[in-house]
């Protein structure tokens, strides 16, 4: 306490008064002013709109968030890289098609392929029997009807 | 809390009797109010606006007033964080730092042309803008008002014992910068 007493000595030299100061009869007026803040502010019903906006407003911040992370992740991906996934399964489909096709044809149609690469030869049903001929035993066509 | 403080919260939360009531307590704590919220932000025409906002919300929740606390703390505890918002609002607005908004509130005081107090008032005012926003809190409701350490610690929601710290740290701190610039 004598601390605080030493270290107020240069405060106690200034007179303790109110420096400052309000417009003339503004004590007088404030009630009045203050009504009619007071009836405006009565008059204002808060809405049915305006709760239920308060009561979803988290919902609706959550909903917000997760819309721009998407717009932020999925926007730019597809409008710098559109034709990345599209590309790779059009790849994928053509390479599953050549595959089959080349399993499904005998060698003598695969090397007429070769040498009309600009062709459009087609697997005919005869192309098959053919192929199955050649290349598969019975034994393993009567387990492969037996499994399906 | 007195027989009378008692009375007006009585006929505050009764609405046939809630207007006259609500006249009264303004007569009674306007100018108390008012001086509070001053020194806080330091210009007369936002005292104005956050002291009307004071009392609308006085009107507006006096019917959750718990009477767990005196009439007095309680509207000095609205008044000062309305003040509070105000200060924090505004510098958030303007995206400045605390001792930005120091300077702010003492280019206020220097521009008030309500302020007529003389040189060294002056320097107790720009003194005390230096001080951190509790502490300054603290010694003007001390220092001017002469506020019981007790009734503070209701409207601050803060401790005696942190509160006599905060008073001794600002009077200090005010009095090197008095020293400081004579």
């Amino acid at each position: 306490m004598d601390e605080l007493n030493n270290i107020s000595r240069e405060l106690s030299k200034i007179k303790k008064e109110n420096p400052f100061k309000t417009p003339d009869q503004y004590f007088d007026n404030f009630s009045a002013r203050l009504q009619m803040k007071l009836e405006a502010e009565k008059k204002i019903v808060p809405a049915q709109k305006n709760r239920i906006i308060t009561f979803l407003k988290p919902a609706l911040g959550l909903a917000a968030s997760f819309a721009l992370i998407f717009m932020l992740v999925y926007w730019p991906l597809k409008t710098y890289m559109p034709n990345r996934q599209a590309n790779n399964t059009e790849t994928e489909a053509y390479d599953m098609q050549y595959i089959n096709m080349v399993e499904e044809i005998d060698e003598n149609s695969f090397y007429s392929l070769l040498d009309e690469p600009n062709g459009s030869a087609e697997l005919t049903d005869d192309d098959l029997e053919s192929y199955l001929v050649a290349n598969v035993s019975e034994y393993e066509m009567y387990n492969e009807t037996k499994i399906n | 809390m007195d027989q009378d403080d008692r009375k007006l919260i009585n006929d505050l939360k009764d609405e046939n009797r809630k207007d006259l009531a609500f006249h009264t307590l303004v007569k009674i704590y306007q100018e108390r109010l008012y001086w509070h919220i001053r020194k806080i932000v330091m210009n007369h025409e936002d005292a104005d606006d956050i002291l009307q906002n004071t009392f609308i919300k006085v009107w507006k929740s006096i019917g959750n007033f718990r009477e767990e606390s005196s009439l007095y703390t309680w509207l000095y505890r609205i008044a000062t964080n309305e003040s509070l918002t105000f200060i924090n609002s505004n510098k958030r607005k303007s995206f400045v730092s605390m001792n930005e908004t120091s300077e702010i509130l003492m280019n206020n005081l220097e521009s008030d042309p309500y302020f007529e107090g003389d040189e060294i008032q002056l320097k107790l005012q720009k003194a005390i803008l230096k001080l951190p926003e509790k502490q300054r809190l603290v010694f003007n409701m001390k220092y001017f008002d002469e506020m019981k350490y007790e009734d503070m610690s209701k409207i601050l929601d803060t401790s005696v014992g942190a509160l006599k710290a905060s008073y001794h740290h600002a009077a200090k701190k005010i009095e090197e910068y008095i020293k400081g610039i004579e």
